[in-house]
């Protein structure tokens, strides 16, 4: 069964109540939630992913709910909550289903040691995964949202994945989040993606997700080899330009921009150089996706 | 501070020690200090001799086991820029004057 499959009315029941079980690539999260925001955005954005229906194991419980004091009331806030706690300040409500997506990142880049997460975004082709590693602004989600509308299968926008024995990347297809700017570009750029309303005024500026394509979901399975290490940098008006990277650099970036690296010991430093030796490395400059699509699919091609 | 030219030096044992290279660059992971470090084509060089090395060295056995190596040649005076690379490894907790 998939979120799809659910009538708003069994959505919303099941999200006020006991949670809705939401499979997430290898994840399990427990979503509980009364606020018709967060269902409007599971409904839209969650759409492909599998819902399970057992009372059984879930990898996190998690619940976005309004704090129980005038706040609910007066300029309306929500909490998320982890296990019952608060790792988070309280948000504005319209920030709801962001606050929801931020957190679910943070379960992950937390608690999933079975992995190396690098803060990358990443896709694939022919069974090769494109890794994209940056700081926020760098334009990597942008970038992300433009081959994925182009057919590059989604792996992950914001956390990638890579499993400690193969080194493979292991898919976790969920919304891209795009921001300021880059909203606008990628509805341009592809008419028919589904995004939902920017949310304005976050920390972030103001915030839009766009629903991962449903090819990526249902092949959340297929894991992928990383072939192409490119770090992105967005510049208004640039040309598209890649320009060799040294593998010595690729890794200390992948390193710096890890999440749980130093978790892992010589065992990460092991990984990251196994990714690194088979990766062909690059800068990427771009300033417009119309001209940049094309340099990776030629990349692809020449595979 | 720049050390003496009669130090000798060794590395940090090679178990404590990983590191690739990758065209001239090397990274570095110190089991030690849990670091990561990444070193030029003299620094990665250098360690190298170290770890292969049989004993402590001098910057001058140093010097000669670089022989003509391009990263070496290229230095306006290799002694002094041996014995900087010596003193960031100490600082970084990958080599350290032998006591003896």
């Amino acid at each position: 069964m998939i979120v799809a499959d659910l009538s708003p009315q069994e959505l919303l029941r099941r999200l006020g109540g006991a949670g809705l079980r939401l499979r997430t690539g290898p994840v399990l999260n427990r979503i509980q939630s009364r606020l018709p925001k967060i269902a409007h955005g599971v409904a839209l954005h969650y759409a492909d992913h599998a819902v399970e229906d057992s009372a059984g194991f879930a990898d996190f419980h998690v619940r976005v709910a309004p704090p129980r004091s005038l706040r609910r009331w007066m300029n309306p806030q929500v909490h998320f909550q982890f296990d019952g706690a608060r790792p988070f300040l309280p948000l504005p409500a319209d920030q709801a289903f962001p606050i929801l997506e931020w957190g679910l990142n943070w379960c992950v880049s937390s608690h999933c040691h079975q992995y190396l997460i690098v803060h990358a975004a990443s896709v694939e082709k022919s069974g090769l995964a494109l890794l994209l590693p940056g700081p926020p602004g760098s334009g990597k989600s942008t970038l992300c949202a433009g081959l994925v509308s182009r057919g590059w299968r989604l792996l992950s926008d914001e956390l990638t994945l890579l499993d400690l024995g193969t080194g493979r990347v292991v898919p976790l297809p969920r919304p891209v989040s795009l921001k300021n700017a880059s909203i606008d570009a990628i509805r341009r750029f592809s008419p028919g993606a589904v995004l939902s309303p920017p949310v304005h005024d976050t920390v972030k500026g103001s915030v839009a997700h766009m629903k991962p394509p449903t090819e990526s979901v249902h092949r959340a399975t297929e894991t992928a080899r990383p072939r192409w290490i490119v770090l992105p940098r967005y510049e208004c008006g640039a040309a598209p330009r890649l320009a060799p990277l040294s593998r010595a650099r690729a890794f200390m970036h992948l390193a710096d921009h890890a999440f749980n690296y130093d978790v892992h010991g010589r065992r990460g430093f092991e990984l990251l150089a196994q990714v690194v030796a088979g990766s062909d490395c690059f800068d990427f400059q771009y300033g417009a996706l119309e001209d940049t699509i094309a340099v990776f699919d030629d990349a692809a091609r020449r595979v | 501070m720049s050390s003496l030219p009669a130090l000798r030096w060794r590395s940090m044992p090679t178990d404590a020690i990983a590191w690739r290279e990758w065209d001239g660059e090397f990274v570095v992971r110190n089991e030690r200090t849990g670091s990561t470090h990444l070193l030029g084509p003299l620094a990665g060089s250098v360690l190298q001799i170290l770890l292969e090395g049989n004993g402590a060295l001098s910057i001058a056995d140093i010097s000669a086991a670089l022989g003509d190596h391009p990263a070496a040649t290229a230095a306006p005076d290799r002694c002094a820029a041996i014995d900087a690379v010596l003193s960031e490894f100490k600082r970084l907790g990958l080599a350290e004057p032998d006591p003896r």
